[in-house]
């Protein structure tokens, strides 16, 4: 794909990206890297750096917009992701020190309990949850 | 505040973003609802998203036409996404991220 057809991909892609971000609290990059590589010929170091510059207005849009309909509290979480900059800075460097493997499969078995838990109490019918 | 500094760890050891971790520890550890734990996950992103931009932007590997065309989608999806969080119930959207999580484990255990 090349061209026009590209970036107009590129901006129907941006949408969905934008969309699940937005639904799901996240920031995009694990729909937006694999595309920008796959799709877009980008390099992965290419695919990270610029999947970091869509997520961050993204993010932005996405926290005035829940502001103003009164959900979640803006300042906490803003102060828990300084501290959670800070963190990263911490994991970058010590992602340098650690097998990358090792890392991935810890997360990958966290997400999978996280999957199961979740799917759980979304599916059964006699939780005690509150219904929003 | 452990939950932001966890968050930021891992999207900094494994190039993904903060939010996969933050939203589960924000529901199961800290007790939020799902959907609140969504806003406070997207709000934490900004300054971990921030720092990322300004130490791997510096390294010029942006490739800035993607980037523009990417966000001009993704501003508009954003708030199409958050319209959909502000109305969903709280069991579909646990099963929403359970999907998500699942999927996600998934491509860690592929690669």
């Amino acid at each position: 794909m090349s061209g026009v057809a590209l970036y107009a991909a590129l901006v129907a892609f941006g949408f969905l990206a934008g969309a699940a971000a937005g639904l799901l609290g996240i920031g995009g990059g694990l729909m937006i890297i694999p595309f920008l590589t796959l799709v877009a010929g980008a390099s992965q170091h290419q695919a990270e750096a610029t999947s970091l510059l869509v997520i961050l207005p993204t993010a932005i849009v996405a926290t005035i917009a829940l502001r103003r309909k009164g959900i979640g509290d803006a300042a906490l979480a803003l102060r828990i992701g300084a501290l959670g900059a800070a963190g990263g800075v911490i994991g970058a460097l010590v992602a340098i020190a650690l097998p990358a493997h090792v890392l991935r499969l810890v997360f990958a078995v966290f997400l999978a309990a996280v999957a199961v838990r979740l799917l759980r109490d979304g599916l059964t019918t006699t939780q005690t949850g509150v219904e929003a | 505040m452990t939950i932001g500094g966890a968050g930021g760890l891992l999207s900094g050891l494994l190039g993904v973003g903060g939010g996969l971790i933050m939203v589960p520890l924000l529901v199961f550890w800290a007790g939020y609802r799902q959907r609140d734990a969504h806003a406070m996950s997207l709000g934490a992103i900004i300054p971990i998203s921030l720092a990322s931009v300004i130490t791997f932007g510096a390294a010029g590997q942006v490739r800035l036409g993607y980037a523009i065309a990417l966000t001009l989608g993704s501003i508009v999806g954003a708030r199409v996404g958050v319209g959909f969080l502000a109305r969903i119930g709280e069991r579909p959207l646990k099963i929403a991220f359970g999907l998500l999580a699942a999927a996600a484990s998934i491509l860690l255990f592929l690669q």
